[in-house]
């Protein structure tokens, strides 16, 4: 067994002698998410995929008539553990300028959970706000 | 006449978007005190104290190591309402007040950011880690779930 620095148990390899070879495989993630509630005031779709070993999330705004292209931003890709490869969680922020959005997500039984943590910077008065919701593919 | 709000998505608008635009400060308080993991095998946080320094909120999370908890000392936290208004919508999260932060430690070799929200009065704290020690362990998720003991919140 390996020890390495960590700040708690979770962080070392185990039983493992060393890391396994190669990157984060973000392809468990890959595709278009919808939100399970039709009718949502926040995030309506995310779509995630690979651009050339970039991995990226494109999310859409819930507005009218049509919903808000939030564009595409670079994301990063998390595993289940320290010694596993296949995605199963990502995080990305959104800068729109009068406003900062941290995009994190898991996924679970084929369940896409995503929190959004806003915070205004325009001076408008609106409070920095949480949401949670739920996608399928 | 003001200017018109810049949304991202309907959520952003307030509810009375006409009110004006006076600040509604996210009221940090629900999640002062002293939070303790359900999982006494936990292999990730134990304990995360949460406490308020001149209206910021100071996150002091604890990992679970032999033969004594880690230590991970102070970091500042930001505090999110379950709404733009600073309430909690039927559908939404939580009521008045805060029910949600996030914090950053930089330790060097590894970056964690906590992104926790309550659920009732059960405190969800999901940490993303990247390590960049070149030591090839792969960024990692994981959570901990986590009560307040009796006594232990400090509302400020």
């Amino acid at each position: 067994m390996t020890t390495l620095q960590s700040v708690r148990a979770d962080d070392q390899l185990g039983e493992l002698a060393s890391a396994p070879p190669g990157e984060i495989d973000v392809a468990p993630l890959l595709g278009t998410w919808w939100a399970t509630d039709k009718a949502t005031d926040s995030v309506v779709k995310l779509e995630l995929a690979d651009r050339a070993g970039s991995f990226v999330v494109h999310a859409f705004g819930a507005c009218t008539p049509a919903p808000c292209d939030w564009g595409e931003r670079p994301a990063v890709p998390y595993a289940a553990t320290v010694g596993s490869r296949d995605a199963m969680a990502f995080s990305a922020v959104y800068d729109f300028g009068f406003m900062e959005t941290l995009l994190a997500a898991y996924m679970k039984g084929g369940i896409l959970v995503l929190d959004t943590f806003n915070a205004f910077k325009d001076g408008s008065g609106r409070a920095s706000y949480f949401t949670r919701e739920f996608f399928h593919r | 006449m003001p200017a018109p709000l810049r949304l991202s998505r309907a959520r952003d608008v307030p509810r009375d978007a006409a009110a004006g635009s006076a600040a509604p400060a996210v009221d940090p308080s629900p999640l002062v005190g002293t939070w303790v993991s359900f999982d006494a095998a936990t292999r990730g946080l134990v304990r995360v104290v949460v406490a308020l320094r001149g209206g910021r909120l100071a996150v002091r999370a604890f990992g679970a190591s032999s033969p004594a908890p880690r230590d991970w000392g102070e970091a500042e936290g930001d505090a999110f309402a379950g709404g733009v208004d600073g309430v909690g919508g039927a559908d939404r999260v939580g009521g008045v007040g805060a029910v949600a932060f996030t914090a950053r430690y930089r330790f060097g070799f590894v970056d964690t950011l906590l992104a926790a929200y309550l659920n009732r009065r059960l405190l969800v704290v999901d940490c993303y880690s990247v390590f960049g020690d070149g030591s090839g362990r792969s960024s990692y998720f994981s959570r901990d779930h986590f009560y307040q003991p009796a006594g232990s919140a400090s509302r400020a």
